[in-house]
């Protein structure tokens, strides 16, 4: 019972990420690459409904007021409400009256733009591109350590090395000495293709393995033994008798790589082949985070890692038992590292 | 050789009486011997290794800085005040046309290794500047409109240095050359390894100077220690021997996080480089909590720099980029006071110039034709040379129906140009040029800027001296940092031109105020032409921690500190040793 309210809270949690996502244009207040002069760094603007002096109140945001420039320090203006109006600007919510600066729930940037709408958007990118890579990812794996651990022989010794050759290939360098050869400047879509197909190549070995590893061992037992005696031909013991044994390992694969993804997507962009800062992504937003004196006085600038944080919550719950597998003498021997597919720190 | 044995066992009894005569030694009332004081001793950063030691032979900045502390010039530019002050020289004289100079030097002053200074060294240190075989980085600035100096030793203490035409600096070019020690480097001048000599890997002992510190210890990628130069030739006002620290040490300290981190923990004194406009609050903070005391220089010599490639065969396909329509209607978009906020966090003074901002007051000049914020008028500009929306897309279209869009390069990691960029990129979209930012690593950047593999590029020029007659490589047009168009054989255009005749006469100039009207005049054509454009000159602050005592920061880089490291102190009463 304890599980299935557990996975029933992923599921929902995921859905509601994907909502999120989808909804961003509609539930952000403001636009993700505006940026507000008077606005970088300024502090979250949290809804009231108390005011200061004890008073209720329909939903309503203190005015804020840029007390330093330099020393980015901001006042609330606690002699002046500012109401809330929800489904009245085209949006889910919004200030009612903007003349005193925009509304930034989750506070701004160094460029002073909307950190809220940025989380939004980015999730679109961010999950898109992790959900994509891992999908391609373990679909490549599969294939291969399927192929692999079901044919043997020559077929298994040539996908396992070139798998191998994969693993121990420096990705940095080679996304480095890659993008050296292309543009200077990539579509979104381009780079999102880009994207996919490295974390597809860099994570497909560890799963290859992990999956070959069981199909051969899988394919010696009683069951897939008697299959075939009784006439399966390969297609129909794979994927009937001995794919169905991978599903845990699959799974736990699933939850390292979606978060390591959208980590790699970080990594990437500092290189230069990620997302340009127009389009909002959370490993984008986080570059802005690496620095120990940002995050010490803004610390609204690490929501994008809430945000990673609550997506692997949510493919960890979601998938409930299988995340957490009995760890089987084929996956001991296949030693699969799925937080390795991830690119850099 | 001595050797070390294993001491026999001692005898008990031996040992009791070993222990009475301690006692009754530690009963006498004999006076404690002094504790040493503790060493005068600072620790600074640098962001990279060094490539050498040799200023002849390296054109980073870490090799200049190193070269404030080992080695000394015949005289010194005081970097507060701008005038030239005495060194190994401690007079001059000029013949009446300017020509000649005859300087006496200093008596009595030698090397660090003991070797005495003559104008011999001054001699070799000319004659290495100018050897066609090391290519010196500083050999530029060491000729007058393309020639050496001729230098002559009538006698071991004088040295009389001719210009081949009247120069209006004067001998303020000499604070670029550190002078070398004879003795140690002629051998390798002369078999043509000079560039190979004072290497990372030469050991530090061979490396000798008349600077005040000397190099005590090298530890590649951890740091560099200097130890007091015990043969320096400068004395303080109560006539103690400078310099006045016992050692320096220089952290390599890679990133600038780190750095900031380094600084707020007390492990480093002071770094090279200015504190960044988001770093301010944090050592405002240390500051008012007395660990840290910020100095504010003013406004900057140098803003950052946005340019659009104008070489003959670049951007053929965009013929418009070339265009100064549309160079003046980039001038017309940006609004830089809100540049300034935006980028500096207000910590910025909005310029539009040419190149020499406020911070450089004897140079700047105030009545120079102006690009306000002006949409429209960048609208029509852009219009008058066929850039229209036709398709309502909001992106103007050339004549062939083209996207008028292009590619702004900066450097990747540096957070001012990174945001200074996106608010140009922003600026530009606003009035329909479309434009993309791509960010390299330096060295990438350096290179496609130096190949004219680029559209536009925004970055950062350093000002290497004041007066213009000595960056004579920035404002001709055969100059290597012509940066927009360098080195051209013939000027490509009219204005370059007459900015060419312009500067060379004012660098032949010996009046000050007429050389200041002739580059009133060379700026007032850059204005109209603006060939480079810069949006806001940063307001400069450096942070030291309140350790250090007689720092003299100054603008002009790179040492911003060091420049003047013979009177470093440690403040009386912070003086524990790390």
């Amino acid at each position: 019972m304890r599980h299935v309210s557990a996975r029933a809270i992923g599921i929902g949690l995921l859905v509601l990420l994907c909502a999120v996502a989808l909804a961003a244009p509609v539930l952000a207040p403001n636009d993700p690459g505006t940026s507000f002069r008077d606005r970088a760094f300024a502090p979250p603007m949290l809804p009231r409904i108390v005011a200061a002096d004890g008073s209720w109140h329909a939903p309503f945001v203190y005015p804020l007021r840029l007390a330093d420039r330099l020393e980015q320090r901001y006042e609330e203006d606690r002699s002046r409400r500012l109401p809330l109006s929800f489904f009245a600007c085209g949006r889910f919510v919004c200030l009612e009256d903007e003349r005193d600066g925009p509304w930034l729930p989750l506070g701004a940037d160094a460029a002073g733009r909307d950190v809220l709408a940025r989380l939004l958007f980015g999730a679109r990118t961010s999950l898109g591109l992790a959900l994509a890579a891992s999908l391609a990812a373990i679909l490549l794996g599969v294939a291969a350590g399927s192929i692999a651990g079901y044919a043997g022989g020559p077929a298994d010794e040539i996908l396992m090395r070139v798998a191998e050759f994969a693993l121990v290939l420096p990705a940095v360098y080679v996304v480095l000495a890659l993008r050296s050869v292309l543009p200077l400047v990539l579509t979104p879509w381009t780079t999102f293709s880009l994207m996919t197909g490295i974390f597809a190549l860099v994570g497909w070995p560890w799963v290859a393995r992990a999956v070959r590893g069981t199909i051969a061992a899988e394919a010696s037992r009683d069951y897939a033994v008697a299959a075939r005696s009784l006439g399966a031909g390969p297609a129909r013991v794979l994927f009937v008798h001995l794919l169905p044994a991978c599903r845990n390992l699959v799974a736990t694969h699933a939850v390292l790589l979606v978060p390591g993804f959208v980590l790699s997507e970080a990594t990437l962009s500092y290189l230069g082949l990620g997302f340009p800062d127009t389009v909002p992504s959370w490993g984008s937003m986080l570059q802005d985070a690496a620095n120990v004196n940002v995050l010490s006085r803004f610390p609204w600038m690490l929501l994008p890692a809430a945000a990673i944080f609550l997506v692997t919550l949510a493919v960890n719950l979601s998938l409930g038992r299988q995340a957490r597998p009995v760890p089987a003498p084929a996956q001991i021997a296949a030693g699969g590292d799925p937080a390795a597919g991830r690119i850099g720190a | 050789m001595a050797r070390f044995r294993s001491l026999p066992a001692p005898h008990p009894i031996a040992l009791a009486l070993l222990a009475l005569a301690a006692s009754g030694a530690c009963g006498r009332q004999t006076p404690a011997p002094a504790a040493p004081p503790a060493p005068r001793e600072l620790v600074s950063s640098i962001r990279a290794e060094p490539r050498g030691f040799n200023r002849y032979t390296g054109r980073d900045s870490v090799t200049e800085t190193i070269t404030h502390l080992t080695q000394a010039r015949l005289v010194r530019i005081d970097r507060r005040t701008q005038e030239l002050e005495p060194w190994l020289a401690e007079s001059w004289s000029a013949s009446p046309n300017g020509l000649e100079w005859t300087l006496k030097l200093r008596q009595g002053v030698t090397f660090s290794d003991g070797q005495p200074f003559t104008s011999a060294d001054v001699l070799f240190s000319f004659r290495a500047v100018y050897d066609p075989g090391v290519a010196s980085p500083i050999g530029e600035a060491m000729r007058v409109g393309g020639k050496p100096l001729a230098v002559t030793a009538p006698d071991p203490s004088t040295v009389v240095i001719r210009f081949p035409s009247p120069f209006g600096p004067g001998i303020r070019l000499l604070d670029n050359l550190p002078i070398l020690a004879r003795h140690k480097l002629e051998a390798a001048l002369d078999s043509g390894t000079f560039a190979e000599a004072w290497s990372g890997s030469t050991p530090v002992s061979d490396i000798v100077g008349l600077g005040p510190f000397v190099i005590e210890r090298y530890e590649p990628g951890q740091r560099l220690v200097f130890a007091r130069n015990p043969r320096y030739w400068r004395w303080d006002e109560s006539g103690k021997r400078l310099p006045a620290l016992d050692r320096l040490t220089l952290e390599i300290v890679p990133d600038q996080n780190a750095e900031l981190l380094r600084l707020q923990a007390g492990q480093i004194d002071f770094t090279q480089t200015e504190v960044r406009p988001e770093d301010y609050a944090t050592l405002k903070a240390a500051a008012d909590a007395g660990r840290i005391t910020l100095v504010d220089l003013g406004v900057g010599l140098d803003a950052d720099s946005f340019w659009i490639n104008l070489r003959p065969g670049a951007n053929q396909a965009r013929p418009w980029l070339h265009r100064v329509e549309l160079r003046r209607a980039i001038a017309h978009a940006v609004d830089r006071q809100a540049f300034a906020d935006t980028v500096f966090l207000g910590a910025a003074t909005p310029v539009d110039g040419a190149l020499i901002t406020p911070g450089n007051s004897r140079w700047y000049a105030t009545d120079l034709p102006r690009h306000p914020y002006d949409p429209a008028a960048a609208a029509a500009l852009l219009e008058s040379i066929g850039l229209v929306d036709r398709d309502g897309d909001g992106v103007r279209e050339d004549g062939h129906g083209a996207d008028a869009s292009f590619t702004v390069l900066t450097m990747k990691g540096n957070s001012l140009l990174e945001r200074g960029a996106a608010f140009v990129r922003d600026a530009l979209g606003a009035i329909g040029l479309r434009v993309d930012v791509a960010p390299l690593e330096v060295g990438a950047l350096i290179d496609r800027i130096e190949r004219g593999d680029y559209e536009a590029v925004y970055f950062r020029f350093l000002t290497t001296d004041l007066d213009p007659a000595l960056n004579m490589d920035l404002w001709l047009s055969s100059g290597g940092a012509h940066v927009w168009n360098p080195l051209q054989r013939t000027p490509a255009t009219d204005w370059e031109r007459e900015i060419d005749r312009l500067m060379h006469q004012q660098a032949a100039t010996l009046d000050h105020a007429k050389r200041k009207a002739l580059f009133d005049q060379v700026q007032r054509i850059f204005a109209e032409h603006v060939p480079v454009l810069q949006f806001a000159a940063p307001r400069i602050y450096v942070a030291l921690s309140t350790r250090v005592a007689n720092a003299t920061p100054a603008l002009l880089r790179p040492a911003v500190v060091l420049w003047n490291p013979d009177r470093l102190d440690v403040r009386e009463g912070k003086r524990a040793s790390r």
